[in-house]
């Protein structure tokens, strides 16, 4: 069975979801993994959506043309075989939070060291708080470290760019207990 | 004394409320030993309640002292019969899964410390205060003889909120 992630996205408004849920079930598709939130004044959706019949993504996106008319933009992307299985991704996981005053280069440089450490980012989200004089950033970032790496090893790692960046940064295990 | 087989969702006997047992009746004392054999078999499991093996009746078994989290307040194995929790208090986030519910974990929110009432192997009526990781495990434990899974209790998915800038 052939995969598709379809991304769709606009300005926020009641129905974005009930229209393209519509939209996939009139079509017969599987709506598999999927995750959508408010950005700024947009509402993002990505879904992972199967379907037995198609061979190509132009079914599905002949079916969002009715919503693209309607200002959101929609993209699908045909998945390869095997693209839509999570990988089994065995480590620790643990959540950094870094947050302060804004400045260019807080993402970069943070995610820039946990890359060369190997460190895979499973969940990273930002936002824009504060005030509009005084604005504050907060990121959020959900990694799983290789066997190698411990909370502590990533906490000295990062205590560098504490000082360089002047923001604070937490770091905590967050590995799911099995009960 | 056997291992058996975890249940897993949406088999219905999960989300059933279960009936009270006997305390050193045959049933009971099988039932223990199964739920011990099960839970130490799967190795990484830190509890079990009777409807996961496919008995709906109000007995968990709960042992921590296996696990990094719960080496500082442990009672070592608790069998636990017809258990309530009497008290409790303040709040610990933990992400939580469950054998029951394969590949989903979630956060949630439960009590730090409890006070729990049961009827233990011997059938001795006791009182236990618990509190951290056991005491979340107990909590978890015991919701499946409500019926109640983690799923209803999940606070969010994963990442935590921040409040929206206005």
């Amino acid at each position: 069975m052939k995969h598709f992630a379809v991304t769709i996205i606009g300005r926020d408004h009641p129905g974005i979801v009930s229209t393209s849920a519509r939209i996939l079930f009139e079509l017969g598709c599987n709506v598999a993994d999927s995750s959508s939130t408010i950005l700024g004044g947009q509402f993002a959706m990505i879904l992972i959506v199967s379907h037995a019949g198609f061979e190509s993504s132009e079914p599905l996106q002949r079916a969002f043309a009715e919503m693209e008319s309607s200002g959101l933009s929609v993209y699908v992307r045909t998945l390869k075989p095997g693209g839509e299985t999570r990988p089994k991704l065995p480590g620790d996981l643990c959540m950094i939070s870094v947050y302060g005053s804004d400045k260019p280069g807080i993402i970069y440089q943070v995610t820039r060291l946990l890359s060369q450490k190997n460190i895979n980012i499973t969940d990273l989200a930002t936002k824009l708080v504060g005030t509009d004089v005084r604005p504050v950033y907060v990121m959020m970032c959900e990694v799983v470290l290789p066997p190698e790496l411990s909370v502590d090893d990533v906490r000295d790692m990062l205590d560098a760019l504490r000082e360089e960046l002047q923001v604070d940064i937490s770091v905590r295990n967050v590995t799911p207990v099995e009960l | 004394m056997a291992v058996r087989e975890v249940l897993v969702y949406p088999d219905p006997i999960l989300k059933q409320k279960c009936t009270p047992v006997e305390p050193l009746s045959h049933e009971a004392e099988q039932l223990v030993q199964d739920l011990i054999d099960t839970m130490y078999a799967a190795g990484h499991s830190v509890g079990i309640a009777a409807p996961q093996i496919g008995a709906p009746l109000r007995v968990a078994v709960v042992d921590v002292s296996g696990s990094k989290l719960g080496q500082k307040h442990n009672h070592g194995l608790m069998v636990m019969l017809n258990p309530e929790i009497i008290e409790s208090s303040g709040c610990k986030t933990m992400r939580e899964g469950c054998m029951s519910v394969p590949d989903f974990t979630g956060n949630v929110d439960r009590a730090e410390e409890i006070v729990v009432q049961f009827y233990d192997r011997a059938g001795r009526d006791r009182v236990v205060r618990c509190k951290g990781f056991e005491a979340v495990a107990i909590q978890h434990e015991l919701d499946h003889l409500d019926g109640v899974l983690f799923l209803d209790r999940v606070s969010n998915p994963g990442t935590e909120l921040f409040k929206r800038k206005h």
